[in-house]
């Protein structure tokens, strides 16, 4: 349908510098703390048509290809020094396939520019509908940017039907996602919706060097949980990861790029600060230098820096053991996401991009843009264990492949 | 407050003036805010299921793939 819309737009509109922008991504993601392995591939495909001057239209397809293990029951020292040849920590083989559609449009007049959009993601245990409205705007001879951008998503999550008598301490696990989404009664779904929105400032000071601030804030309300999850509240009290149902997250994001002419290169700086209403609180610190090689190619690195508190019910082992372990009032989790930890990712990416002067690139494209990059992740985490053993070695693999093209 | 920030904002923006013909490096990919922006919404998606944060990278999105 896509296509052949594309196609009709490239044969009844007059010929223009370009009519379709074609971008396209591989993304290969593996970890493997201790049992666990994940390995993600993550494909993505976008067409941007530009009908008119004043309007673009773009459709899209990303998915993620998830095998691997996630810790099914979690524990900490506690549970484990009372119980030390029960082996409390399970995992559960992960098989998914997400999938998202997306499409929208944008309409420009003048120095101001609106858009709209629509996207459509589908899980085993997780839908998605989202809807996203954009508005930008440019001052002071374009050296002054503002732009809004808001979205609402309608998500579902798969979960079991619990006892109705039973209270949270009696929740148990979803067993698997098969069943998930059709008319089996033993299983149901939980809603969940997100309000995001993002505002940000671009500013060039002078012909070398702009800056960037964003402020995005996120309301979720809904099921938030790892349903697969349960969690060892006490000698033989296991429960389904419990947590609270609303969370409000704030960050402020602050970019600058510098061009070195001598260098021919860049600096690119980031810095972001987190707060949210778990208690979460995180900064993050964001480096790149990237060198022109000739007029078509480039090579960067850049490097990374995150550290982030958990949220105030997190604890490694809710069944005892001295602060910070221990209860922590209603709630409990087992995610490490949630547990205070730092990372360090550093990587390499290369360029090569070429743009249509008077010739078309290889006869037939207006531009033409490949970049490969990897990336390593090294994440520490200061509490978080598998049974009381930490988790050391968590490195993560990240390569990534684009192929954007003009026509 | 509001009208503050807004007037701070047109005080310190219009006092800056970068001429079209100076806008070439601006204009460059290399000066793009996030580098490569396919491969950083990519990053970006695997990194934000693994952190207890997020933000800045915009905020249209559907679903997780990260279990």
């Amino acid at each position: 349908m896509l296509a052949a819309t594309l196609a009709t737009l490239a044969v009844v509109m007059p010929a223009r510098a370009q009519l379709v922008q074609v971008d396209t991504a591989q993304g290969i993601f593996y970890e493997a703390p201790l049992r666990t392995h994940m390995f993600v591939y993550s494909p993505s495909l976008t067409v941007t048509a530009n009908p008119s001057d004043s309007v673009g239209v773009y459709g899209g397809w990303e998915a993620d290809v998830v095998t691997g293990a996630s810790v099914k029951t979690k524990a900490g020292a506690a549970y484990q020094a009372v119980h030390p040849t029960t082996d409390v920590i399970t995992t559960a083989s992960v098989n998914d396939f997400r999938n998202v559609g997306k499409g929208g449009f944008t309409v420009k007049h003048d120095n101001t520019s609106f858009g709209a959009g629509a996207l459509y993601g589908e899980e085993h245990d997780y839908r998605s509908i989202s809807f996203n409205v954009m508005a930008r705007t440019e001052l002071f001879d374009h050296n002054t940017q503002l732009q809004a951008d808001y979205a609402h998503n309608f998500d579902s999550v798969c979960d079991i039907v619990q006892d109705p008598n039973a209270t949270p301490v009696g929740f148990v696990p979803l067993p698997s996602s098969v069943g998930c989404f059709t008319s089996t009664p033993t299983l149901t779904t939980n809603a969940i919706a997100i309000d995001s929105f993002q505002g940000s400032w671009s500013q060039a000071w002078t012909p070398v060097f702009q800056t960037q601030a964003l402020y995005t804030l996120q309301v979720l309300n809904g099921f938030q949980s790892d349903p697969y999850r349960e969690v060892v509240l006490g000698q033989g009290v296991e429960a389904q990861e419990y947590i609270p149902q609303n969370r409000t997250r704030h960050a402020i994001t602050l970019r600058a790029n510098y061009y070195l002419r001598g260098f021919k290169g860049a600096i690119r700086l980031g810095l972001r600060g987190y707060r949210d209403s778990w208690n979460i609180y995180s900064g993050e610190a964001d480096l790149e230098i990237e060198k022109y090689f000739g007029t078509k190619f480039r090579a960067a690195i850049n490097g990374r820096f995150y550290k982030q508190t958990g949220a105030i019910f997190w604890s490694d082992d809710y069944s005892g053991g001295n602060p910070p372990d221990g209860p922590k009032g209603q709630y409990w989790t087992g995610d490490r996401e949630l547990s205070p930890f730092f990372s360090v990712m550093g990587g390499l990416k290369l360029t090569y991009e070429a743009a249509a002067a008077e010739k078309k690139v290889l006869g037939f494209m207006t531009n033409l843009r490949i970049v490969v990059a990897a990336n390593l992740m090294d994440f520490s985490y200061d509490q978080y264990t598998l049974g009381g053993i930490p988790v050391t070695g968590a490195f993560a693999y990240l390569l990534n492949l684009g192929l954007s093209a003009g026509f | 407050m509001k009208a503050w920030l807004f007037i701070g904002i047109v005080l310190v923006t219009g006092c800056v003036t970068v001429r079209p013909q100076e806008r070439a490096v601006l204009a460059d990919p290399i000066m793009q805010f996030e580098g490569d922006p396919i491969i950083a919404a990519q990053l970006h998606h695997a990194i934000d299921n693994r952190e207890g944060s997020f933000g800045g990278q915009g905020v249209a999105g559907g679903g997780c793939g990260c279990n």
